[in-house]
């Protein structure tokens, strides 16, 4: 127990100096949910899969509608979206004063001048 | 007149960050009975499992238990591939085993930690738990998550290891072995740990059997009792053998855990040894059908699920009994006559789950 002692005494602290040394995020992290809706068909797949019901789509709006907060970082939605509009960002769901906030809004409603869709 | 006084243990207490009561009635300060009361974080995860899809239960269960996520996500995965029948491929057998046994190792270091400070050892309590950082660093390389970690699937896993990821496990096992062979003679040799756990908490193999004991509880009894020697995954391919004491103690109890830390370091290294290369999903086809029992080993002792399934994408009916429910009715028969400085030492001693309890 002596060697212990002594070799904790003299070693550097185990802790990180957060926030001025930040913590390395993993290379195939599933770190927070990211889209993006370009290539959006609104087919629904993501919002299926989904085992928190997070994703919401609105097919004849053209809405996508994400809450962050219900999201539980699985990435199935990733893995079902064909048109790879979703990725898994290499950072973490920042925090947020509201939870309002954070509802996503996908792309907006694509109108030409006519008001069709 | 007597001078008994029933004293509540919990739901918040200091040293127990597990929300169950106790109710002690005490004779001066020895406990005469000990009441459990639980409750106090039922989540209602066996009817929201009736709810959802089939596919989407496996990221329900995991939530069960934080510490043993992936293994409560291979009992289920186990049951469907069982109403499905199909089989994961062998590589996938193995990275359930090495995911598992990872899980076994990471909580009993933080069991170790949580034990040792049980008793006032905090310096012991951190060294555990700087140990196992290295272990959820691993989770977070291999897996992308540090607690829930997501890869088990039905049919399968999710991810595969890479082999840098394989060497990379190696290297800290190694390390972590050598943490260990530190830590733990101090656990088990040192005078005043001694003092505290010899003969403490004790049961016997009868009151042990009789009483449905699981896991580390029914091992330090002498009896060679584990989920793992029916084979699943791979274990049965890696020569296991459970770990047993005799005495029946919180001593016996951490010693059967301490030498379950070697085990889990050993299978880890074998399975990387045996790893197969191939496949890692079959793609399970129909739909679930039918009535299973599947049971694995958790850290805590055996872990089992119901299943039943009527071909639909939904459940009929998930049943889950974690270890420590098991484990309570031998709690209450270890309490009467310990001091009630040693009750904290004794309900840690079952390493209690209460919020798996609950479900
Ligand atoms: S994000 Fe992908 S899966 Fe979701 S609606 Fe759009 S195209 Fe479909
Ligand atoms: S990561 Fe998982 S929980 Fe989050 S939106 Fe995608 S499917 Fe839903």
């Amino acid at each position: 127990m002596i060697n212990n002692v002594l070799s904790n005494l003299f070693s550097k602290p185990a802790t990180r100096n957060f926030p001025a040394k930040t913590r390395e995020i993993a290379e195939n992290v599933r770190g927070s949910v990211e889209f993006n809706t370009e290539n959006c068909v609104y087919c629904g797949a993501c919002a299926l899969k989904c085992p928190a019901n997070a994703i919401e789509v609105d097919r004849p709006a053209k809405k996508v509608t994400f809450d962050l907060y219900k999201c539980v970082a699985c990435a199935c939605c990733a893995e079902a979206c064909r048109k790879g509009c979703i990725q898994m960002a290499k950072q973490y769901a920042h925090p947020s004063y509201r939870k309002m906030d954070v509802v996503f809004q996908g792309a907006p409603l694509l109108t030409d001048e006519n008001g069709e869709t | 007149m007597s001078n008994r006084t029933v004293i509540p243990f919990g739901p918040q207490h200091p040293v127990l960050p597990e929300p169950i009561q106790l109710k002690l009635e005490l004779q001066d300060e020895t406990v005469v009975s000990a009441v459990p009361h639980i409750g106090y974080v039922h989540r209602g995860i066996e009817k929201a499992a009736e709810r959802m899809e089939y596919t989407q239960n496996v990221f329900l269960v995991e939530r069960v238990c934080g510490i043993c996520s992936f293994i409560h996500a291979l009992c289920y995965c186990q049951g469907i591939e069982q109403l499905q029948n199909i089989e994961a491929p062998p590589r996938a057998k193995y990275l359930r085993v090495i995911w598992s046994e990872l899980h076994r190792l990471h909580s009993h270091h933080l069991w170790l930690g949580l034990f040792a400070d049980a008793f006032g050892y905090e310096s012991l309590f951190m060294q555990f738990w700087r140990n196992r950082e290295m272990l959820m660093d691993i989770f977070d390389k291999t897996a992308g998550s540090r607690v829930i970690i997501s890869t088990c699937a039905i049919g399968g896993t999710r991810r595969d290891i890479s082999d840098a990821h394989l060497q990379e496990i190696l290297d800290t096992l190694d390390e972590v072995n050598k943490q260990l062979d530190k830590s733990i003679p101090v656990i088990l040799n040192d005078y005043s740990v001694r003092k505290r756990t010899v003969g403490i908490g004790k049961i016997t193999r009868e009151q042990a059997l009789e009483l449905g004991a699981a896991g580390p509880v029914l091992r330090a009894n002498g009896v060679a009792q584990d989920m793992r020697q029916l084979g699943y995954a791979a274990y049965g391919e890696l020569g296991f053998e459970p770990v047993t004491e005799n005495d029946g103690d919180c001593y016996a109890r951490a010693k059967v855990r301490a030498r379950e830390c070697y085990q889990s370091v050993d299978l880890v290294r074998k399975a990387i040894r045996q790893l197969p290369d191939g496949e890692i999903l079959t793609k399970p086809k129909g739909r679930p059908k039918g009535r299973v029992i599947s049971r694995v080993e958790q850290p805590r002792g055996e872990l089992l699920y119901f299943l039943a399934a009527d071909g639909t994408n939904r459940l009929d009916r998930l049943r889950i009994r974690t270890p420590t429910f098991a484990n309570v009715p031998p709690l209450v028969a270890m309490l009467p006559g310990c001091e009630l400085a040693d009750v904290p030492v004794i309900v840690l001693s079952i390493d209690p789950c209460i919020s798996c309890t609950e479900r």
